[in-house]
Order: C-alpha cells, then sequence, then structure tokens
C-alpha cells in the first residue's frame, strides 16, 4: 500500500477545511470496508486520507420533528441497534443487517456505503426507498440537500465535490400505517455481494388501496432508481394478484430498458419480480 | 415456491496412492532412559489429527500414558520420510508404521521384562508392566526402560511400512488397483426456492465406514468438514477461468459456505476394520467430501423431478433448469 | 499532518498494556499487531474482510483488522486471541473448542473464539440461529462448522 498522509478530523469544520484545501488528492475514511481494500490494490492513490470516525456530530440516530436523521459516520450495526429506527424504519434495519458479517457491520458506516456507490450496495437502495435526503457540506458552498436518488451519477461515482462531506442523511419518519419490506438474494446468507435486493415501501388508505409505493431494486441496474413505472401501476388499486403482476411486469421491463439485454438478465429479470412480489405481499 | 427432496448419496474410495504408485512410509519410536518416549514421523498434521493418533497408537502399545510421549513431525533433519500427507493415507500406511516401530522396541523391552519378573505372560498397561496371573509382580515402564538402558539395548526402531500395490492388467482392468478402500453414504435433506434458485441444505448426515476410528472425534471432523466441502463443490463453488486465467481468485469470490449456509452434519462412524490397517483402520479424509454432491444432486432431482449434470448446482443453473422445465 | 515518509505517534491499549508506536499511516491494525507488537495470534487470511481470520476486539466490537488503518485506533482497546487466555489459564471458549473438537488446522481458530467471546459477553444464552449469526464473519475450511457451534453451545450453557 503506498503511503498517504493521514489526518483524523475532530469537528466538521475540522475535516472541510481539511477537504477545502486539499479535497482533490484527498480520500475520506470512515469504517474503511470500502477504501482499504482500493488503497491495498493503489486503485485509488491518495495523498492524504481524513479520518472522519472521530467526530461525534456526524454519528447517531435521531429524531427531528417529522424526520429522522442519521449520521454517516452511523454504523450498520448502530442502525441495528438503533430504537428509532426498528420502530419506523425497519426496513433499513434488515437492509444493513444483510451487510457481510458481523466484523464488517460494526465498521462498515452508512455514508460509506453511499459514498462507495456500489451498484450492488445494499444501504443505499433501501435509503432510496426510504426518500433520504443527503446533507452535504463544504467551507465554499455550506450546505447542500441532496435528494439520494439523484446523488448517485455512476457506479462508484456520487455528484459530491472533492471538498463535501457528507454530513447527515435524513428522511420523512414513516406514518405508523407505512410498512416497508426488504430481501437480499445472495450467493450465501453472510459474506455476499447482492445478487439482486428489493426494497419496497408500502402504504394502503383504508379501503385497501395502495395510497403510496416506492420500489428500488438494487444490483440490477448500474445505478438504482425507484421504478416508478411499476409503482404508478398499482398506485390507487388494490394490490391484487393481477395488478401486482402487472406491476412486476413493468419492473422488469423497466430494468432491462435502463440495462439493455445482458447476459445476466435471463437470470434476473424473473428473479426480481419473484422477489419484489413476495416482499409487496409480506406487507399486504 | 418452496420445495423439499431428499437424495443419497453413495461412494467408494481408494486409500493409498494405488496403481503401484510407490506409497511407503516409516517412523520411528524411542524409548528414554525415563521412561518417556520419543516418536519420530515425517508426516505433516494439518489439522486432520494425525499427531494425536501417533501418540494414541505408541501409547496404547506400549501401555503409556498419552502424555509421556514426545512426538517430533515433518523435520527433515530428524524424521524419516512417511510420504506426504495425502490420498488419505497417514493413518492407514503411517499408522501402520507407527505400530510396527513401537512392537518392535516393546519387543525388546518385553524380553528384559520377562527376565527381570521371571514371567512370560506380561501385560502393558497403565505405565506398569506385570503378569497377568502374579500381579505382585510388577514393574514400572520407566524402571523397565531404565534397565534395558544400562543392559546396552537397542530401544530405538524404525519401521517401514510398504502397501505400494502390484497393478491392474492395462487390458482387462483387473488386479490389484489399492491396497484398500473406504464407503460411505450421504443423505441430504434440500429446499429448493423455486422464485431464485436457490437450494439449502437442510439435512446431511453421512455414515463412512473408517474400519476403525482410532479417535472418533477427529473422525467425525474429518467427516462433517468434508461433507460442507462437498456441499460447496455442489452448489456454489466455481472456479471461473478465462484463457487459462482464474477470473475468481479471491475469498470474496470464491463462494465457501459460512456458518449461516450449513446443517450440523450427522456423522455416523461405521466400524468394520480390515485386517490390514493399525487396529483395522482406513482412512476418511477424501471419502468425506465425495458422496456429498450426489446425495445432493439427488435431493434436488427428488424436490424438482429435474436431472441435473452439470455443477455447481447454483442460482442461475437451478433456475434455468426449473424454467426449462417449465416450458 | 503527517507527511508520507514520516511515521506517526501510535497509542493504544492492547490486551490490557500500553502500547506506544511510531507506524507509518498506511499500516493496518492488523500489520502493527503482527509486525510490529508480534502478536501473530491473529491471522492474515484475505486482507480484504472477506474471511475474518484477522478478527480482534476493537472498543469491545468485533473487526476486521485488516481493515483498520492502525491510526485509526488511536486511543483504542484492543483485545487479541493472546490477551484471551493461555496455555496454562485457557478461556472456558477456549476449553470448550478443545473439548468438542473445533480446532482442525487452527487458522481460522482465534478470529472464531474473538468472535465467539464477543457474541457470548452481548448475549450469554444465544440461540442456534444467533450463535451462526455471530461467526458468520469467520470462513471455516476445515470443520464445516459443526463442532464450533457445539462448542459455542457448550461454553454457554456452562457459564454462570
Amino acid at each position: 500500500m503506498q503511503n498517504f498522509e493521514f489526518y483524523s478530523a475532530v469537528t466538521i469544520e475540522d475535516g472541510l477545511a481539511c477537504l477545502s484545501e486539499r479535497g482533490e488528492t484527498c480520500r475520506i475514511i470512515a469504517g474503511g470496508t470500502d477504501l482499504i481494500p482500493l488503497l491495498r490494490s493503489e486503485e485509488v492513490r491518495p495523498v492524504c486520507v481524513l479520518n472522519i470516525l472521530n467526530v461525534e456530530a456526524l454519528k447517531g440516530v435521531a429524531e427531528e420533528g417529522d424526520c429522522i436523521w442519521i449520521g454517516p459516520a452511523t454504523t450498520f450495526t448502530e442502525i441495528m441497534d438503533s430504537g428509532i429506527l426498528q420502530r419506523s424504519a425497519p426496513l433499513l434495519v434488515q437492509a444493513a443487517s444483510s451487510v457481510g458479517g458481523p466484523q464488517i457491520r460494526n465498521r462498515g458506516t452508512v455514508a460509506g456505503n453511499i459514498a462507495t456507490a456500489s451498484p450492488a450496495a445494499d444501504v443505499l437502495p433501501a435509503l432510496m426507498a426510504l426518500d433520504a435526503t443527503l446533507e452535504v457540506q463544504s467551507l465554499d458552498a455550506g450546505i447542500r440537500r441532496i435528494p439520494l436518488t439523484e446523488a448517485i451519477l455512476q457506479p462508484y461515482r456520487t455528484c459530491l465535490r472533492s471538498d463535501e462531506l457528507i454530513v447527515g442523511i435524513s428522511m420523512p419518519r414513516p406514518s405508523s400505517d407505512t410498512r416497508g419490506g426488504f430481501e437480499k438474494l445472495g450467493r450465501r446468507h453472510a459474506l455476499a455481494r447482492a445478487r439482486m435486493n428489493v426494497s419496497v415501501v408500502l402504504r394502503t388508505d383504508p379501503d385497501g388501496c395502495v395510497a403510496d409505493l416506492r420500489i428500488v431494486p438494487g444490483a440490477v441496474m448500474p445505478v438504482a432508481r425507484r421504478m416508478t413505472e411499476a409503482e404508478s401501476v398499482l398506485l390507487g388499486r388494490r394490490p391484487e394478484p393481477g395488478v401486482v403482476e402487472t406491476a412486476a411486469e413493468a419492473l422488469a421491463e423497466g430494468i432491462l430498458k435502463t440495462t439493455g439485454r445482458r447476459s445476466s438478465s435471463e437470470y434476473k429479470l424473473p428473479v426480481v419480480k419473484n422477489i419484489f412480489k413476495r416482499v409487496l405481499q409480506r406487507l399486504c | 415456491m418452496k420445495k423439499r427432496g431428499i437424495g443419497i448419496g453413495c461412494m467408494f474410495y481408494g486409500i493409498g496412492y494405488g496403481f503401484s504408485r510407490q506409497d511407503i512410509s516409516a517412523a520411528t519410536v524411542e524409548i528414554c532412559e525415563d521412561g518417556s518416549v520419543i516418536v519420530r514421523s515425517g508426516e505433516v498434521d494439518y489439522g486432520q489429527g494425525s499427531d494425536t493418533i501417533f501418540c494414541q497408537i505408541v501409547a496404547e502399545e506400549l501401555g503409556v500414558r498419552y502424555d509421556q510421549i514426545q512426538l517430533i513431525t515433518a523435520d527433515t533433519f530428524v524424521t524419516p520420510n512417511a510420504g506426504p500427507t495425502s490420498a488419505s493415507r497417514v493413518t492407514y500406511v503411517t499408522g501402520n508404521a507407527m505400530l510396527k516401530a513401537a512392537r518392535a522396541v516393546k519387543k525388546t523391552l518385553r524380553s528384559v521384562a520377562e527376565d527381570i519378573l521371571g514371567e512370560t505372560d506380561l501385560i502393558f498397561s497403565d505405565g506398569m508392566v506385570f503378569s497377568e496371573s502374579s500381579r505382585e509382580k510388577e514393574i514400572s515402564f520407566r524402571s523397565l526402560a531404565k534397565a534395558a538402558h544400562l543392559r546396552g539395548l537397542q530401544i530405538v526402531e524404525t519401521a517401514w511400512h510398504d502397501v505400494t500395490t502390484k497393478d491392474v492388467d492395462p487390458e482387462t482392468g483387473q488386479g490389484k488397483a489399492y491396497s484398500t478402500y473406504a464407503w460411505a453414504s450421504q443423505l441430504a435433506e434440500v429446499e429448493v426456492d423455486t422464485e431464485t434458485g436457490k437450494v439449502e441444505v437442510l439435512r446431511l448426515v453421512a455414515a463412512h465406514d473408517v474400519g476403525k476410528a482410532i479417535n472418533p472425534s477427529n473422525v467425525e471432523a474429518q467427516i462433517e468438514g468434508g461433507a460442507i466441502m462437498g456441499m460447496g463443490y455442489a452448489l456454489e463453488e466455481e472456479i471461473r477461468q478465462e484463457g487459462g486465467h482464474v477470473q475468481n481468485r479471491s475469498l470474496g469470490e470464491y463462494m465457501i459456505p459460512t456458518a449461516l449456509d450449513v446443517p450440523l452434519v450427522e456423522a455416523h462412524i461405521v466400524e468394520v476394520p480390515v485386517s490390514d490397517g493399525p487396529y483395522g483402520a482406513k482412512g476418511v479424509g477424501e471419502p468425506a467430501l465425495i458422496p456429498t454432491a450426489p446425495a445432493i444432486l439427488n435431493a434436488i432431482c427428488n424436490a424438482l423431478d429435474i436431472h441435473i449434470t452439470e455443477l455447481p448446482a447454483n442460482l442461475e443453473n437451478i433456475h434455468r433448469l426449473i424454467r426449462e422445465k417449465g416450458e | 499532518m503527517s507527511k508520507p515518509d514520516e511515521k506517526d505517534p501510535l497509542q493504544m491499549t492492547v490486551n490490557g498494556k500500553a502500547v506506544s508506536l511510531s507506524i507509518k499511516p498506511s499500516w493496518t491494525l492488523l500489520h502493527v499487531l503482527r509486525e510490529e507488537l508480534r502478536l501473530t495470534g491473529t491471522k492474515k487470511g484475505c486482507e480484504q474482510g472477506d474471511c475474518g481470520a484477522c478478527t480482534v476486539l476493537m472498543d469491545g466490537k468485533t473487526v476486521n483488522a485488516c481493515l483498520v488503518l492502525a491510526l485509526q485506533a488511536q486511543g483504542s482497546v484492543i483485545e487479541t486471541i493472546e490477551g484471551m487466555g493461555t496455555a496454562e489459564n485457557l478461556h472456558p471458549l477456549q476449553e470448550s473448542f478443545l473439548a468438542n473438537g473445533a480446532v482442525q488446522c487452527g487458522f481460522c481458530t482465534p478470529g472464531t473464539l474473538m468472535s465467539a467471546k464477543a457474541l457470548l459477553s452481548d448475549n450469554p444464552s444465544p440461540s442456534l440461529q444467533e450463535i451462526r449469526v455471530g461467526i458468520s464473519g469467520n470462513l471455516c475450511r476445515c470443520t464445516g462448522y459443526t463442532k464450533i457451534v457445539k462448542a459455542i453451545q457448550s461454553a454457554a450453557s456452562r457459564k454462570p
């Protein structure tokens, strides 16, 4: 591993000052579970590495009015242990618990999952389904708020500028009648990249019609997004098998349209439909 | 939908190198003046427990405590050539060499004891040597060792054991391929998720004829570990090559089972002693993983009524077979 | 801030003892433990966080030491397998692993024991599934996990 300078930020301002000065040649490290293998293989060769794990202001899960705020340096284990998230966003807890193994979850962070922007990320699509917004800060531009669905440009590239730091992730607190579900399919039950995952958030009105629906499949497209073409099939209707099947078709078509036919499509398209249907089924 | 099935796989496997390939081993047993025993073997124990059974064999033969044995292994400067730790051969071949060496020094010790005690019906047990008919006529192994030393007798012996076979007739295939064979059956119960192609192995039961389990716990351990290797081989382990270059070279890309992927293997030891194994023992290392994939594939066939002819039976391959059957 | 050729000071507690070193920022905690402190009980497996052979406890939580830059352990409390027990004074989990035949080649054992220790500290009476999850980040090729699971069950049931 090529050597580098190491700086441990104590406050957000520290971190921003460092990035302002040397963001171009600097890499931010939180849990390191994505970055350190890249450093070791020298796929990235930063002059400086900025550690943000010591910044208290970047940790924690809090309720702020109608919102839930998650500190970017919150680990997957801390997500799983959060009473707030267990109550209000179990989908996120499920997604976090599917990552790696205990050791990875004790270090890997939410912001890391976002900033790495792997097409096979688990927590990133779940946050998209929960309508999460990134709070991003720099010395020059102050705080920007970016919907997470707009923050991922390409595989492994976010819209973050080199002098910017993620300082918060917030999302509207799901109403008590909103349900969320997540399923990950991997080649094994731990230490496995998602072959695919599906996050679904559902709210039905008193008649049982779909009032709100968000579907975000992961590991099936270069960049995860809400599948509005599938959501719109079900909006305002009861999630009966025929309609659900049509929505699943729209889901698969939407994915195919984005990726074009690939060698994996033969497997992924029918299977993502099946996983979507059963995640939705569990919420009904 | 989840579908369950049960399948059985059976195997036999030649122990040792077979087909007239040289298959020899040597071991040295030395009795020290203080009654401790030094054993030398060229064999490598990489966790399967050969070190353990060498001490057990020598302790059993000489009637001494297991912890009186000092074992030196895998040091080309001082240990005799035992051949590799491979071919599931170490217990069968080197174990026999151990036995021979132990019996050779015992013979010398016995003659000294007979002389000292004036009896010939001697038993070596529990660190003592005594007459079976007149129990009060006894000497400690330690004192016997000292006595043998004082008499200037040779009480270090290196023994050779050779199981090299004659081979088979190249035309008829008849003859002696291997010196002995291990036999096993395994049963797998699987649950297939037809929506994703994922196969869960709910139960894995393995019955292995090992001749004699010198160390039953270690034999179980070999069976359990090997069966899970067989399971991985059946399901998600795959070496992907392009132009001779392995594409998936890391532990993150070559998928061996984790603790969340495995059933607790139920190992059953079957003992049908072979006359030419040490205490009747054969081998178990490789046999443990051989019937597993067939058992699992048969179980998948039982669940889905499809015939699988390629490995691995992974997500994509199973799902494709299900789709093709549906069409 | 450090320069690439310079070394940075690192202070941490390892197995109860204060440790003070001068290290390169690029060194991982695994490198420091094995090469600088000569605590070779922690094993180098894949160096990518895919095997768990390098599992240690950092501030009470299991981590892959290969995925921690040593300077990130500034001021941390580290426990390695050497701190878990000695040959003369084995930890109950170590005793249980030995008694239940859960050790074959031994390469995964230190990391697996660390994970088992963390598991039982948090959850003294784990279910079978919880045990599996607890060691799911530790690959073992030799044992197939059966005796490891039984050893952990046995140790858990013996605790006061």
